[in-house]
């Protein structure tokens, strides 16, 4: 593991954004924070499909720390670790449902380089979800990619992967 | 009636009926234009060798926020040329920064130690998080703007 670019300011808050290097920014972290609150307690989509997005983007950009994590609300709505570990290559193939895979593809359309929607997924993406839902669910996209991202560029992380945590939301919202 | 092209930009509106959590994105994405540690100008810059990256001619043709973040035209120029290394428009840490950016935007694991050294002497350690943060809501933003622009028109007759 090598050095961390940016160092944590050293608070204790219990809030692992606040009390990470994000916490010297005091220009964003709060909003931060409450964006995270804000994606979590969003009253359109489950917990585990955010939680499918946030898995499937935290594995292509191989954030080591937002893998190892799994939320207690995912968990509780039916994302067993079982399930959580379909979303991975094969994910097609998988017992994971028709939506869920849907989900999956709109999240690999976002992290694509450039992004970009086929015209046939976009069209049974609008058949299967709300506008709401598709808002909600590019808002939870971007939130997770953009943290997720910071977090590899400040560095320090650990080459190979962590034991699992099981975890509250409240660790990031609170 | 002319229609606006969604980009990151304007892509607020279009994310609204998500409700609080859009309010809440989009709070954070105005105040990295409002943050004390790079220029508005140099923010843009960034943005578009975003956008010369993701080569989205939308963000190119978007214009800039206003303000002083409208850049010099030598300046944009060189950005969207990618010539930017070997320019004399850009002082060093206005390089160190750009170069930053590049790599984020291609692959945020190979930043290097050192590109990651020339941004925090030029900004600062707070500063080095806060580009971190700004070009990943700005590419973020650019995604989006993207992936909405698709679904529109899978929408259209």
């Amino acid at each position: 593991m090598s050095a961390p670019r940016a160092t944590a300011p050293g608070q204790r808050s219990g809030n692992v954004i606040r009390d990470s290097a994000l916490g010297r920014v005091p220009e964003t972290v709060e909003e931060i924070i409450r964006l995270n609150g804000a994606v979590w307690g969003n009253p359109h989509v489950a917990p585990a499909l955010l939680e499918i997005l946030r898995l499937r983007n935290a594995r292509t950009v191989n954030c080591v720390f937002c893998k190892s994590v799994r939320y207690e609300s995912a968990r509780a709505d039916g994302l067993t670790e079982e399930r959580a570990q379909m979303i991975g290559e094969h994910y097609q193939g998988s017992a994971l449902t028709a939506r869920e895979k849907l989900v999956i593809a709109l999240a690999d359309c976002y992290l694509g380089f450039p992004a970009a929607v086929p015209a046939e997924l976009a069209q049974r993406l609008r058949a299967e979800f709300s506008g709401a839902q598709i808002a909600t669910m590019l808002v939870a996209l971007m939130t997770f990619n953009f943290t997720s991202r910071t977090a590899v560029s400040i560095g320090g992380m650990p080459e190979g992967p962590l034991p699992l945590t099981v975890l509250p939301v409240s660790v990031t919202t609170a | 009636m002319t229609q606006t092209t969604l980009s990151s930009l304007n892509l607020d509106p279009a994310l609204a009926a998500a409700g609080d959590c859009a309010a809440s994105f989009a709070q954070l994405s105005r105040s990295i234009w409002e943050a004390p540690y790079l220029s508005g100008e140099l923010l843009e810059l960034c943005r578009l060798t975003l956008a010369r990256l993701h080569r989205d001619a939308v963000e190119i043709a978007a214009g800039s926020p206003g303000g002083d973040a409208t850049p010099d035209a030598r300046r944009r120029e060189a950005v969207l040329a990618g010539t930017v290394a070997r320019s004399n428009a850009f002082n060093a840490s206005e390089k160190a920064i750009l170069d930053f950016c590049e790599t984020y935007a291609l692959d945020a694991q190979a930043i290097t130690d050192e590109q990651a050294g020339r941004v925090r002497d030029a900004l600062g350690e707070a500063g080095l998080v806060f580009l971190i943060e700004a070009l990943g809501l700005l590419d973020a933003r650019m995604r989006t703007a993207r992936c909405l622009r698709d679904l529109a028109g899978a929408a259209a007759p």
